[in-house]
C-alpha cells in the first residue's frame, strides 16, 4: 500500500466534476475506496448517484484517465459498485 | 468507450408533443371547443384529445423511453419500435381529429375514419407498451417505481380500448358490439383512467425518482410511496369498475365517480406530503429552473385534485368541473411536463455532446445549456395564462378563457424556442462547442456508440507516467 500515492489519486480525482452539481466525484462521495501498490498499480472503487446512471461509463473512464495521468501510476483499475447504495448524506459539507 | 444510454427518438416525441400543445392552445384561442361548444361535442373532443394524446401522452412516452431504461438499469427492449410507435400515434391522432371534424360537420369525410383512427392509436400504444413492459420486467425484482408505470400502462390499455369502442359507436359501426355499446356511460371513467392512471399515476411514480436525482434528496421511505400506489390503484380500479359496470347490468348511479376521485385525491395527498419533504430535505439548495417551474404545477395538483371529488359530489355545474379538469391538465400535468422537459432535454443534450469530455478539461455544466432567467419568464407567462384560464372557465366567461390562453401560448412558444436553443448549444461559447457536424441534431439523438474526434481520447490503458 502506498498512502502518498493514494492521496495523489484523490487530489487528481477532485478535477473530475459532476456536470450537474459542478462538484467533484470525491466531494460527492462517489469514490468509495482507493488503494495503490508501491509499484504504482491503483484500484479505485466508485459508485454513481443512481444505478443505471447514463453517465456511469463516462465517469468511470474519466476517473481512470485522471488517475492514470499521475506520475508514477503504472495501471488503473476502476470498479463500479452499488453496495452500499449512494445517498445524499455522503456528500461532503461545503 | 462507454455508450450513453440515449433514447434515439425521444427528441422527436418531445417536438411533436410541443407542436400539439401549441396547436391545442391556438384552437382554444380560436374559440374551438368548450365553453363555446358542449363538453361532449366533437369540437371539444378534438381539443381534449390533442392535449391528452398529442401533447401529454407523446411527451410522457418520450420521457419514459429515455428514463425507464435508466431507472431499471436495463437497455430499452425493442428500441426499433420507437419510431413506428411515434408514427402510429401521430397518424392515429390526426385520423381521430379528422373523424371528430366529420362528426362536427366541418368536413365531409367518412366517419368510418374513427375506427381506423382507433386501431392506429391502439397499435401505437401497444408498440410503446411492449417496449416499456419488456424493459421493466427484464429487471428483477420489479421495483416500486416499475409498479407505478405498470399500473399506469394497464390504465392506458383500458383507456385506449374503451376509446376504440366509443369510436366504433360514434362512427355508427358499433352495432356488433352489442352490450358493450352501453360503454358511453363510462366516458368519465375513460377520461379518469387516461388522465389519472396513464398520465397521473406515472407522473407520480416517475417524479419520485427524478426529484430524488435532480435535487439530491434522500429517497422517501418505501412504505409512504407504497401508500400512494395503493390508493392510486384503488381509485383507478374503481374507475375501471365504473367503466365496465354497464356490461354487467349493474346500476352504479351517477355519483359513483366520486369514489375513484376521492381515492385518487387521497393518493395525491400522500404524494404531496412526500414531494414537500423531498424539497425540504434536498442537498442541492439552489433550485434549477425545472424544479422551480414545477412548484406551480404541484400547487395546481394541490388545489385541483382535492376539489374535484368535492365538486363532483356536490353536483357542481359543468363549468366548475371543466375548470378543475383544465387546472389539472394544463397546470399540473402540462406545467410539470414543460418544467421537466427543460431538464431532460438539457441533460440529454449534454450527455450527447460533453459526456465523452468528462474529466478531460473544462466542459460546460448541464445547467449552462439553459438560458436563465429568460426561461423563467416563459414559465411565468404560461402559468399566468393557466391561472387566468382556470378562473375564466369557472366563471363561465368564454372570451376571457380565449384571451387567457394567449399568454399561455406565448409562454409555450418561448419554452419550445428555449428547448431548440438548448439542442443548438446556443448558450455555450463558440470555443466550447464541438465542430458543426458533431453538434446535437434537433430531433434525433446520436445514440450510436462512437468516439468523438474532438475529444482527447486518453484511456486507462495508456497511463501518463
Amino acid at each position: 500500500m502506498s498512502a502518498p500515492l493514494e492521496r495523489l489519486v484523490e487530489i487528481a480525482l477532485r478535477d473530475v466534476l459532476d456536470p450537474e452539481m459542478d462538484r467533484s466525484v470525491v466531494d460527492l462521495g462517489l469514490i468509495y475506496d482507493i488503494t495503490a501498490t508501491p509499484e504504482g498499480a491503483v484500484a479505485i472503487t466508485m459508485t454513481t448517484t443512481t444505478r443505471g446512471c447514463p453517465l456511469a461509463g463516462f465517469l468511470k473512464e474519466a476517473v481512470a484517465a485522471a488517475a492514470g495521468a499521475i506520475n508514477g501510476i503504472t495501471s488503473v483499475d476502476v470498479a463500479l459498485t452499488y453496495e452500499p447504495a449512494w445517498e445524499p448524506a455522503m456528500i461532503a459539507a461545503e | 468507450m462507454p455508450m450513453a444510454s440515449l433514447s434515439r427518438w425521444t427528441m422527436s416525441y418531445f417536438a411533436a408533443a410541443l407542436a400539439f400543445l401549441l396547436a391545442a392552445e391556438a384552437l382554444i384561442i380560436a374559440g374551438v371547443g368548450y365553453p363555446g361548444a358542449g363538453l361532449l361535442e366533437p369540437a371539444t373532443l378534438i381539443v381534449v384529445h390533442v392535449v391528452a394524446i398529442g401533447w401529454l401522452s407523446l411527451a410522457m412516452a418520450g420521457a419514459l423511453l429515455q428514463f425507464v431504461p435508466v431507472l431499471v438499469a436495463r437497455p430499452l427492449a425493442f428500441p426499433g419500435l420507437a419510431l413506428p410507435a411515434l408514427l402510429a400515434l401521430l397518424s392515429g391522432l390526426l385520423l381521430l381529429c379528422t373523424g371528430f371534424a366529420s362528426l362536427a360537420g366541418w368536413i365531409d369525410w367518412p366517419v368510418a375514419l374513427m375506427p381506423l383512427a382507433a386501431v392506429t392509436l391502439l397499435a401505437g400504444f401497444l408498440l410503446l407498451g411492449l417496449m416499456l413492459v419488456a424493459t421493466l420486467l427484464s429487471a428483477r425484482p420489479v421495483t416500486l417505481f416499475a409498479r407505478f408505470v405498470l399500473v399506469g400502462l394497464a390504465c392506458l390499455l383500458a383507456t385506449v380500448l374503451s376509446g376504440a369502442t366509443f369510436a366504433a359507436i360514434l362512427s355508427g359501426s358499433g352495432g356488433w358490439l352489442g352490450e358493450i355499446a352501453l360503454l358511453p356511460d363510462g366516458l368519465p371513467f375513460h377520461a379518469l383512467l387516461g388522465f389519472g392512471g396513464w398520465l397521473g399515476l406515472i407522473a407520480f411514480g416517475v417524479s419520485y425518482r427524478l426529484l430524488v436525482m435532480f435535487m439530491m434528496a434522500p429517497e422517501p421511505p418505501a412504505g409512504q410511496v407504497r401508500l400512494v400506489l395503493i390508493f392510486g390503484s384503488l381509485g383507478l380500479g374503481l374507475a375501471l369498475a365504473g367503466l365496465l359496470a354497464p356490461l354487467t347490468g349493474l346500476e352504479i348511479g351517477a355519483g359513483f365517480s366520486v369514489a375513484p376521485l376521492a381515492a385518487l385525491a387521497l393518493a395525491g395527498a400522500f404524494y404531496g406530503r412526500d414531494i414537500l419533504a423531498l424539497y425540504r430535505a434536498r442537498r442541492r439548495k439552489a433550485l434549477e429552473i425545472n424544479m422551480l417551474a414545477s412548484i406551480p404545477a404541484f400547487a395546481a395538483l394541490g388545489i385541483g385534485l382535492p376539489l374535484l371529488p368535492v365538486a363532483t359530489a356536490a353536483g357542481a355545474p359543468d363549468a366548475w368541473l371543466a375548470s378543475l379538469t383544465f387546472l389539472l391538465a394544463f397546470g399540473w400535468l402540462g406545467g410539470l411536463t414543460l418544467a421537466q422537459l427543460m431538464k431532460i432535454v438539457s441533460f440529454m443534450t449534454w450527455l450527447e455532446t460533453y459526456a465523452p469530455r468528462l474529466g478531460r478539461g473544462p466542459a460546460p455544466r448541464v445547467g449552462d445549456l439553459v438560458a436563465m432567467p429568460r426561461a423563467g419568464l416563459w414559465f411565468t407567462l404560461y402559468y399566468a395564462g393557466v391561472a387566468l384560464g382556470t378562473v375564466a372557465l369557472a366563471a363561465g366567461v368564454a372570451t376571457a378563457f380565449q384571451y387567457a390562453m394567449l399568454p399561455a401560448l406565448f409562454g409555450t412558444a418561448g419554452i419550445a424556442g428555449e428547448l431548440m436553443r438548448v439542442r443548438r448549444l446556443s448558450e455555450i461559447k463558440a470555443e466550447q462547442r464541438p465542430p458543426f457536424h458533431e453538434c446535437p441534431r434537433l430531433l434525433l439523438a446520436r445514440a450510436e456508440e462512437r468516439r468523438q474526434p474532438h475529444v482527447d481520447n486518453r484511456t486507462a490503458a495508456s497511463p501518463r507516467a
